[in-house]
């Protein structure tokens, strides 16, 4: 199985839309209470154990700020 | 910045100017995905007229002439008649290619010069604040239609099909994979390529026409009004539902017009030269 | 004596010739009288030099068409009348605003509208200069004979190049229409300017910051450079601009112009240049005047006729000179006063009324008629 080792959002460019959390599969996003630089409630990273790195999130975010960092191959059982 | 951002964008020019939750962004990165995958940044030059969509291209960090509105598509066939190797990709909106610049895409397309339009339809004037466009349905309360629009829709598709374009494509913002596929097949189609991409405007379509300005709500919209039929047959019938057919319509090969320019150059050259009257 | 050839040729045949030895190798146009032939010949003679002449659907493509061949990296013009005029004006903000180099002839007609299509005019005067929105600058010439069609437009090349704007040869249906001698001398007899383009690494590359000289280098299109131009007023590395940016942005693409008039700035004085009379005159109807200045000299008459070859930027310097000690200023010209304002800009003497010897409707004044003018209004 697949597994993400972290997400990182731009918190420069981030302008909360919210559609990483509408389109995630997995329920890892839930709406933060930090804000990005440009003054928007950011996504926060909840259940990062959820997540299979499809790279939907990635793939549909409008300011191009989530980055899925895969686990290495042979991390998953730590 | 996700790696794709980090390889291709202008750092000095971010953030997008964009609103929360725009498909432009969208476009970027599905656009930039394309080019990553077949190695051709260096071959772009793209042009772009006024509008929201106007700025995906201003965003790239490639060769970019953003002109006037609705006259991106003549500076592109400029660009191209200069130096035909290049791949010349317009980012137009549906406003700026159907109805100021709409002369244009019809002696572009049959022209069949080698370019690739991409009209990105949010269905209003977004960027001058939610005014009535041709892409906008007949009914739709806006600001300048304030008791129902009574104008029929203009089929960006329908009209590049008939004027001559040699591949046209409609996608939306929620069809990121089959975008990236067809931008693929487009910079490398040898003539007029058309591709219409339904984006979300939570802003003014959303707000004004759907009736939320939720991103995720607008985005949701697309998905369900989307349907995949390639068949042109069946398009009355979707439509009449208020769908929105998308696929890859229509992809032939015809002469293209730069390369029967080099041809007749040669031919005249040769006649000349022979002492002949061409 | 330069070496050359003498071709007897259309005053549109003319620039032509003189674009393709200048290394214009893109033309957009669109057909209109009386520019029409420019566009003919242009699509005759640019494929056997490997050049592109397009027909485009209006003279809005037209322009945008020349402005993209021009960062395309290619030489390139276009040429209309006062129709087509009117639709380019756009553009040329636009042409002006990206700083793309280009010629524009403007082979005028009757206006306004349609107006009168096969006849001569000058009422686009201003509007070559001030016919976009915003301020900005550009450079008018003005021919009067086929040769100057030909001098012009390889001069017009040189200064776009040099400044990189559109340069408006402001001709019309006289001087296009004309056939007559034009000498076309040797290449290797003409001087040509190219644009100066970049040569440092891309990452030390700032877009738009200028030169001493108030031109920025110009990074044409897949050269490496990853050039961002937009249309709107902008920053130094190309983005949109803030307030302050603009302004300098503003300035700059005035300045550039105006303050090196003097590289390009030309008034011709015909006649006796102490004349007490003057005639001040632009365009085909120096010609005219030319005439009346003989005719007079026979009869006695003393006249000098100041020929304003650069309208825009408009040479006060060059005009005051060349009008220094007149009493009597007569402005000639095919409209009902636009010249003629700029002189009274121009010459501020209270005991020196500027008269203005109009001819409109697309009747070309002859040379008797100037003489009569100075006897009828005296």
């Amino acid at each position: 199985m697949k597994g993400a080792e972290r997400i990182e959002i731009d918190r420069r460019y981030c302008k909360g839309c919210m559609l990483c959390k509408y389109i995630c599969p997995c329920d890892v996003y839930d709406l933060g209470q930090e804000r990005s630089d440009l003054d928007y409630l950011m996504p926060h990273v909840a259940r990062i154990e959820n997540c299979k790195v499809c790279g939907l999130c990635e793939q549909h975010c409008p300011d191009m700020v989530l980055t899925v960092v895969a686990k290495k191959k042979g991390k998953e059982k730590e | 910045m996700n790696p794709l951002g980090e390889k291709y964008l202008r750092k000095d020019f971010l953030p997008f100017l964009f609103c929360p939750g725009c498909g432009d962004g969208m476009i970027v990165q599905a656009f930039l995905q394309a080019v990553d995958d077949l190695g051709c940044v260096d071959d772009l030059a793209l042009t772009a007229g006024i509008g929201c969509s106007a700025w995906i291209g201003v965003y790239m960090h490639v060769d970019i002439l953003k002109v006037l509105h609705g006259r991106a598509i003549p500076a592109a066939i400029g660009i191209k008649a200069t130096n035909p190797s290049r791949k010349v990709v317009t980012f137009t909106g549906d406003g700026d290619c159907l109805a100021i610049g709409g002369n244009h895409l019809l002696h572009a397309a049959r022209r069949n010069i080698d370019m690739t339009v991409v009209m990105v339809n949010n269905q209003i004037y977004a960027m001058t604040g939610g005014q009535v466009a041709p892409s906008t349905a007949v009914g739709s309360k806006t600001q300048t239609t304030p008791y129902g629009n009574l104008e029929r829709q203009l089929n960006g598709c329908k009209v590049a099909i008939a004027a001559g374009a040699t591949m046209v494509s409609r996608w939306s913002t929620a069809h990121p994979k089959q975008l990236i596929k067809t931008f693929k097949k487009a910079l490398n189609h040898k003539g007029f390529s058309f591709i219409e991409i339904m984006s979300q405007c939570p802003v003014q379509t959303g707000r004004y026409l759907l009736g939320s300005g939720s991103p995720q709500f607008n985005f949701q919209w697309l998905k369900d009004h989307c349907m995949k039929e390639e068949d042109p047959s069946k398009w009355a019938e979707i439509e009449a539902q208020g769908n929105i057919p998308v696929g890859d319509f229509l992809q032939v090969e015809q002469p293209e017009f730069m390369a029967e320019v080099a041809r007749m150059n040669q031919r005249v050259k040769e006649a000349q030269a022979k002492g002949g009257d061409r | 004596m330069k070496k050359g050839r003498i071709k007897v040729m259309l005053g549109n045949e003319a620039c032509v010739e003189a674009a393709l030895l200048a290394g214009c190798r893109f033309y957009g146009g669109y057909p209109i009288t009386p520019a029409t032939e420019i566009l003919e010949i242009m699509s005759r003679r640019l494929p056997l030099v490997d050049g592109l002449c397009l027909q485009m659907e209006d003279e809005i493509a037209a322009l945008v068409a020349v402005v993209g061949a021009s960062w395309g990296g290619t030489k390139a013009m276009t040429a209309t009348s006062g129709p087509g005029f009117c639709l380019m004006q756009e553009a040329i903000g636009l042409a002006v605003a990206v700083e793309a180099p280009c010629v524009i002839v403007n082979v005028q007609r009757g206006g306004p509208a349609s107006g009168q299509s096969t006849s001569t005019a000058q009422g686009d005067f201003y509007q070559a200069r001030y016919g976009s929105n915003g301020d900005y600058s550009l450079i008018v010439l003005c021919p009067s004979t086929a040769q100057e069609m030909f001098d012009h437009t390889i001069k017009a090349f040189n200064l776009s190049e040099r400044f990189r704007i559109p340069v408006i040869i402001l001709s019309d249906e006289v001087v296009g229409h004309i056939r007559e001698k034009v000498f076309i001398p040797d290449a290797d007899q003409l001087t040509f300017v190219e644009r100066k383009v970049p040569t440092v690494p891309m990452e030390e590359f700032v877009i738009f910051k200028p030169e001493e000289n108030g031109v920025p280098l110009m990074p044409t299109f897949n050269t490496g450079y990853k050039s961002p131009v937009i249309s709107q007023a902008k920053s130094l590395n190309g983005n949109r601009g803030n307030a302050k940016e603009a302004v300098e942005n503003i300035r700059r693409i005035v300045s550039k112009i105006e303050d090196h008039m003097d590289e390009f700035a030309e008034v011709q004085v015909y006649g006796d240049e102490k004349a007490e009379t003057a005639f001040v005159t632009f365009g085909s109807v120096c010609r005219a005047a030319r005439s009346a200045v003989d005719m007079g000299k026979e009869k006695g008459l003393a006249i000098r006729s100041v020929e304003v070859k650069t309208v825009w930027p408009f040479p006060d310097h060059l005009v005051r000179r060349a009008l220094a000690g007149a009493k009597r200023i007569v402005v000639a010209e095919m409209n009902l006063g636009m010249l003629q304002r700029e002189i009274e800009r121009v010459i501020r003497q209270p005991e020196i009324k500027i008269e203005l010897f109009s001819k409109i409707g697309g009747i070309y004044p002859q040379p008797q008629e100037f003489l009569r003018f100075l006897e009828e209004k005296r």
